[in-house]
C-alpha cells in the first residue's frame, strides 16, 4: 500500500497494517515522474523523513511493525539516504529517478509527450537510438550505494540492516545551522523511540496472515471446478455467497489462466450460480470460460478487471423492490476491466466502467463520473446517468437510453460527442438487450424490446471524439491496402501529429 | 520551449558567412541574417528542458558551463518561435546590457551546456539572440530609458571595456551619476580595439556609447587616471569608484632577438590597425602593416585569430600561426563531457580565410620558439623553432619538453606576440593602495567586488585576469549592484 508522507499517515499505515498489507510504502513529496504536472511535482506531500519516523513509531507501539514491511522513497540517490531512512525505520528503500539518470535520463520531464531527446521515455525509433545507457550503470549505481551503506554501517557498528531499523539514536540533529529558519527547529519528536518491551518487533519478522486458506474459492470453489479445470468439463453448482467473501472466483479465474492461458474455456465451462450479498471485488480479473452468476447484490469493486469471464447480477426472485430503480451494486464496478460481458438488473453506484478497455456490460442506471477515462468496450445504460458520465473518454462507446432528454447535461462533453444510433449501433444494442433479458429476467429491457420501435430513438450514443477519428483513419487504411496490424499502425501513425489531437481533442 | 518536437523536425542551421575569398577584401562584418521563418525554427528546436543547463554560467573545470549573465535563453527562444520579437528583446535586455556585442563576439558557453547537444547539435543560441537585437535596433524598439530619478550619488568608472560599460549601465538604471574613463580616444576597450571591425562593427559599439550617453552617462576619453587624473582625485570627487581597466599586461616571449624590428604584441597590432581604418580609412598609415609580409603568429587563441584576419586584409604574403598545446580532438572526449565547454578544433573566421587564401589551415601545434633572428638592419629575418611535447617536471606541472631534431627556420618579417594576458597594470591600483591577488589581479571577492580600500571596487578582466566579454558582462553588473547596496544601503539591481 502506498501512502503519501502527511501528518497522520501513521495512523493509515496502522489500518493498512491492520489490513493484512504486506508492505506499506511511505512515499515523500520530493519525487514525481517526468509526467507529473508542476502542481503534483510542487505541492504534493511531505519529506519521507517526517512520514516514515511517525509510521514506524505508530507500527511499534501498536505492536504491528514486525509484521509488515516499511519501504520508503522520494529521491533516494545515495546510500547515505538509505542509511538515514533506515534508522529512521524503513527496511525497503525505492530508488527510480537516480537510477534512471544513471540510464543516461537527463529529467526533461517530457515523458508523456513522447519526445524523449535521450530515448528513454520513448517509444519513437529515431530517438531510441539515441539511448546510451546499458543495465550495467544501473547496476554499478546500485554497487555504489551498496558500498556506501556498508561503510556507514561500519562507522555505526552494526552488522545487519535489521539491526538499525528504527534507532533513530544513531541520529543527531546538526546543532548549527547557521540559517534563520532552521532556529526553532525542533527535531526530537522524530527521533524519538517508543518505550516497549523486547517482545515488540521494531522490523518486518512475521508474515501476515492473509487467510487465503478460508477464502471461498480454496474452501470450495476450486475443487468444484476440477473436473473443468482438468478434462475441459462443465460445471455448475449453486452457492451460498456472504459480504465476508471477497474476491470470490478470482483464484478459481488464475488457475483457469494458468492452465489454458488467455484464451480460457469455453463460454460457459464453469457455471456458478451464487446466492446472497456476496463482498467486495466479486469476480474480478474472472477469465473466459467463467460466468458467475449472482443472485442478491453486491459490494464495491464488482468484477474489477474482468478479463474475459461474464458476470451476472440480477434481484432474487422474491424480492419486491422495483429492480430498475434501485441500486444492486456499489462503487467503481468494472475497473479497469479489459474484455468479457456483464448483465446488470438494477443500478450500479459512482464510477462504473472506469477505465474499461473491452467489457460489454447493461446496466440500468448508474452514478455519478460512469464510463471515466474509458478506452474501449460497449456500454449500455437503460435509465439515467449521474454526473461527469464519460469524462476524459477516449475509445469504446456507451448507449445511454435518454428518456426524459436531460443527458446531455450530466454528460462531461470535453472529449465526446453525442450522436443518433445508426443501423449498427441499434442491432448491437438490440442483441445486448436480449441477452440481457435472457440472463437477469429484466422486465425494463423486455419493455424496451417490446415497444423497439418507439423505444429505440430514445438511446443516445456516447462517441470518442478520438476514437472516432481513429476508426476513420483505419477504414482509411483499410481503404488503401492496408490490413489488420498495418492499418492500425498507419492510423495510430497519421493520428499522432493531428492537430486536434494534439490539441487535446 | 519553443516547439516540443522541434528538435525532431528541425536539423541545427546557421546563415552562412559571407564568403572567405570576398570578405577579405573589406573591413565589414562576415555575418549574414537568416530569414525570420528560418529563425523561428531555430528557436523552436529549443525543448523546454525540464532542468535547462544553457542560463547556469557555473564553472566546471575552470570552464565556463552555460551563460554567466544567466540569459532567460529556453524564454526568448520560445518568444522568437512564436514571433514575438519585441517581448524576446525584452526578456533579453533582462540580463544582458549589450546583446549586440555577445551576440556577436561571446564563444557562447551557452551552446556547450545546451542539453540537446547530449544527442543533437544544440540550438542555435547566439544566432538567436543577435537576430533579436539587431531586430530590435532595426524596428526602432532600443531607445534611451533614462532614470525616472537621480540619487545624487557620483560614480566613476575606470576603463570602458564590456566590464566598465556593463557597470555604468546599471549604475546609471540605479539613478546614480555615472561618469567612465577611458584612455583611448575612443570609448569601448576591447570592444572598440582589440576586437577587429569585421567580427564586432564599431559602429555597433559607438551605437550603444551613444544610447548610454543619451540615457545620462558620462564618457571621458583621452585620459588616464593615474596619469592624467591621480587616482586619489577621484576619491575626493566621487562616492565610489568602480575598477574595469582590464588585464592587459600581455605575455611576452623572452627568446634571444626579442628586441628585433617587426616583432609586435597582438594589441599594438590591432588597436592601430582599428584606430586608422576609423580614422581616415588607413589612409593615414598609423598602423603596422602586415602587407607582403611574411607573417607569423604566435598565440593559438581569439586574439591570435584577430590578428589573421587582420593579416590576411592587409594582403599578407605568408601566414602561420603556432600554438603551444596540441591540436584539440573532433569530437568531445570521455574527460570533457557534457555539460563541460566542449574543447573541441574550432575552424574561426581567421583560419577559415586563410585556408581560402592559402590553402591550408594556418596553424601549427606544439611548437615553441626558440629564438628570433635579425637582418643587418635590425628587422627581423627569421624565427627559429622546436617542436615540443608536453611532459611533468619533478612538482608534476605540465610543462613543455622540446624535441631535439625538430629544429626548423621560418622566414618572418612581421611576428605577432598573441600569448594572452597576464594581469592588470600598476598604476592606479598602487595609488589607490588596493591589494591584489597571487595572481596580481586586483583583490576583491567574487560577488561582492569591494577591494581593501572603502569604496574602490573592481570589476572584469583587472579582478578576474583574462576572461570572456560576458563575464565581463556578469562582473560588470554585479559590481554595480555592490556599488548601489554601498552607497543607498539596499538595492534592486540584480
Amino acid at each position: 500500500m502506498k501512502l503519501v508522507s502527511e501528518v497522520g499517515v501513521g495512523t493509515i499505515a496502522a489500518g493498512v497494517a491492520k489490513g493484512h498489507a504486506d508492505v506499506v510504502l511511505i512515499s515523500g513529496h520530493d519525487g514525481g515522474t517526468g509526467a507529473s504536472p508542476q502542481t503534483s511535482i510542487k505541492h504534493a506531500g511531505l519529506p519521507w523523513e517526517l512520514g516514515l519516523a511517525e509510521t514506524h513509531q505508530t507500527l511499534v507501539l501498536n505492536n504491528l511493525r514486525s509484521r509488515i514491511a516499511v519501504e520508503t522513497d522520494g529521491q533516494l540517490k545515495t546510500g547515505r539516504d538509505v542509511v538515514v531512512a533506515a534508522l529512521l525505520g524503513a527496511e525497503e528503500f525505492g530508488f527510480a529517478t537516480a537510477a534512471l539518470v544513471s540510464l543516461g535520463c537527463i529529467m526533461m520531464r517530457v515523458c508523456h509527450l513522447d519526445t524523449c531527446p535521450v530515448g528513454v521515455a520513448t517509444q519513437n525509433p529515431v530517438l531510441r537510438k539515441k539511448f546510451m545507457g546499458d543495465p550495467t550503470h544501473a547496476v554499478n549505481f546500485m554497487q555504489f550505494v551498496a558500498q556506501e551503506i556498508r561503510e556507514y554501517m561500519a562507522q555505526l557498528g552494526f552488522r545487519t540492516m535489521n539491526d538499525m531499523i528504527g534507532r533513530t539514536d544513531k541520529i543527531e540533529a546538526r546543532r548549527a545551522i547557521a540559517h534563520w529558519k532552521a532556529k526553532g527547529l525542533d527535531y526530537t519528536d522524530i527521533l524519538h523511540q517508543p518505550q516497549v518491551g523486547p517482545e515488540i518487533g521494531r522490523y518486518c519478522q512475521i508474515g501476515q496472515n492473509h487467510g487465503i486458506e478460508r477464502s471461498l474459492d480454496k474452501q470450495t470453489l476450486i475443487d468444484l471446478a476440477r473436473p473443468a479445470l482438468e478434462r475441459q468439463e462443465k460445471v455448475s453448482a449453486t452457492l451460498p455467497i456472504q459480504n465476508v467473501n471477497r474476491v470470490a472466483g478470482t483464484m478459481l479465474g488464475s488457475e483457469v489462466t494458468r492452465r489454458y492461458g488467455r484464451a480460457g474455456l469455453p463460454e460457459d465451462t464453469i457455471h456458478f450460480h451464487f446466492q446472497g450479498s456476496a463482498g467486495q471485488s466479486f469476480g474480478a480479473f474472472v477469465p473466459p470460460g467463467m460466468t458467475l452468476e449472482l443472485e442478491g447484490d453486491a459490494n464495491d469493486y464488482f468484477a474489477k478487471g474482468l478479463s474475459g469471464g461474464k458476470v451476472i447480477l440480477y434481484p432474487p426472485t422474491a424480492s419486491t423492490f422495483t429492480a430498475e430503480e434501485n441500486i444492486i451494486v456499489g462503487n467503481v464496478a468494472f475497473y479497469g476491466a479489459t474484455n468479457g460481458e456483464a448483465y446488470i438488473r438494477g443500478m450500479a453506484g459512482e464510477r462504473f466502467c472506469v477505465r474499461n478497455s473491452g467489457v460489454r456490460a447493461v446496466i440500468e442506471g448508474v452514478g455519478d463520473h460512469g464510463c471515466e477515462y474509458m478506452t474501449g468496450g460497449r456500454v449500455v445504460v437503460l435509465g439515467e446517468t449521474g454526473r461527469n458520465f464519460a469524462a476524459g473518454m477516449s475509445g469504446g462507446i456507451a448507449y445511454v437510453l435518454d428518456a426524459h432528454a436531460t443527458f446531455r447535461n450530466q454528460c462531461n462533453l470535453e472529449t465526446v460527442s453525442l450522436d443518433r444510433l445508426n443501423e449498427g449501433d441499434l442491432q448491437d444494442v438490440r442483441v445486448m438487450l436480449q441477452k440481457h433479458v435472457r440472463y437477469t429476467r429484466s422486465t425494463q429491457a423486455q419493455q424496451i424490446l417490446d415497444d423497439w420501435e418507439t423505444r429505440a430513438p430514445e438511446f443516445v450514443k456516447v462517441m470518442p471524439k478520438d476514437y472516432q477519428r481513429m476508426l476513420d483513419a483505419i477504414t482509411q487504411a483499410e481503404g488503401s491496402g492496408l490490413t489488420g496490424d498495418e492499418a492500425i499502425m498507419a492510423a495510430f501513425e497519421a493520428n499522432k501529429n493531428d492537430a486536434s489531437r494534439v490539441s487535446g481533442n | 520551449m519553443g516547439k516540443p518536437t522541434g528538435f525532431m523536425e528541425y536539423e541545427r542551421e546557421l546563415p552562412a558567412d559571407r564568403s572567405p575569398v570576398e570578405r577579405v577584401n573589406d573591413w565589414e562584418e562576415f555575418h549574414q541574417h537568416f530569414s525570420e521563418s528560418k529563425l523561428q525554427e531555430q528557436g523552436g528546436r529549443c525543448m523546454d528542458c525540464g532542468i535547462p543547463f544553457c542560463h547556469t554560467g557555473t564553472l566546471i573545470s575552470g570552464m565556463a558551463s552555460g551563460c554567466p549573465i544567466n540569459n532567460l535563453i529556453p524564454e526568448w527562444n520560445d518568444l522568437v518561435y512564436r514571433g514575438l520579437w519585441r517581448e524576446a528583446l525584452e526578456r533579453l535586455h533582462k540580463t544582458n546590457n549589450f546583446p549586440e556585442f555577445t551576440g556577436r563576439v561571446c564563444p557562447a558557453p551557452c551552446e556547450g551546456s545546451c542539453v540537446l547537444g547530449i544527442t543533437n547539435p544544440p540550438v542555435t543560441i547566439k544566432n538567436l539572440e543577435c537576430s533579436i537585437v539587431d531586430r530590435g535596433f532595426a524596428e526602432g524598439w532600443v531607445v534611451p530609458h533614462p532614470p525616472e530619478k537621480r540619487t545624487g550619488k557620483k560614480v566613476a568608472v575606470v576603463g570602458s571595456g564590456p566590464a566598465g560599460l556593463s557597470c555604468a549601465a546599471q549604475l546609471n538604471k540605479a539613478g546614480h551619476a555615472v561618469t567612465v574613463y577611458e584612455r583611448a580616444d575612443r570609448i569601448g576597450g576591447l570592444l572598440m580595439y582589440g576586437i577587429p571591425n569585421m567580427k564586432l562593427d564599431k559602429a555597433i559599439v559607438q551605437r550603444r556609447v551613444d544610447l548610454m550617453a543619451q540615457e545620462g552617462v558620462t564618457f571621458v576619453t583621452n585620459t588616464a587616471i593615474g596619469s592624467d587624473i591621480p587616482a586619489a582625485q577621484l576619491r575626493e570627487d566621487f562616492d565610489a569608484i568602480v575598477l574595469c581597466g582590464g588585464a592587459t599586461k600581455p605575455r611576452d616571449l623572452p627568446a634571444e632577438g626579442r628586441n628585433l624590428n617587426g616583432i609586435h604584441f597582438a594589441m599594438e597590432f590591432l588597436h592601430a590597425n582599428t584606430k586608422s581604418l576609423l580614422d581616415s580609412d588607413h589612409v593615414d598609415g598609423a598602423y603596422v602593416s602586415a602587407t607582403d609580409k611574411n607573417v607569423i603568429v604566435i598565440g593559438g587563441g581569439d586574439t591570435g585569430t584577430d590578428c589573421v584576419g587582420t593579416s590576411l586584409r592587409h594582403k599578407c604574403k605568408t601566414l602561420t600561426q603556432f600554438e603551444i598545446l596540441p591540436q584539440p580532438p573532433l569530437e568531445r572526449q570521455p574527460d570533457n563531457p557534457w555539460p563541460e565547454w566542449p574543447k573541441i578544433l574550432r575552424v574561426d573566421y581567421g583560419q577559415e580565410e586563410a585556408e581560402a587564401r592559402f590553402g591550408a589551415d594556418p596553424r601549427i601545434y606544439l611548437i615553441q620558439t626558440e629564438r628570433f633572428v635579425g637582418d643587418a638592419h635590425g628587422n627581423v629575418k627569421e624565427l627559429h623553432t622546436v617542436e615540443i611535447e608536453w611532459g611533468k617536471n619533478e612538482n608534476g606541472a605540465f610543462i613543455p619538453k622540446p624535441l631535439s631534431g625538430t629544429e626548423k627556420v621560418w622566414p618572418a618579417d612581421l611576428v605577432l606576440l598573441a600569448m594572452g594576458f597576464l594581469g592588470p597594470e600598476d598604476p592606479v591600483l598602487e595609488q589607490l593602495g588596493v591589494e591584489r591577488d597571487p595572481r596580481s589581479n586586483a583583490k576583491a571577492e567574487y560577488g561582492r567586488f569591494q577591494t581593501n580600500v572603502d569604496g574602490v571596487f573592481a570589476a572584469g578582466d583587472i579582478r578576474r585576469g583574462q576572461s570572456l566579454v560576458v563575464w565581463a558582462f556578469n562582473e560588470g553588473r554585479g559590481a554595480a549592484r555592490e556599488v548601489d547596496r554601498y552607497l543607498m544601503g539596499s538595492t534592486e539591481l540584480p
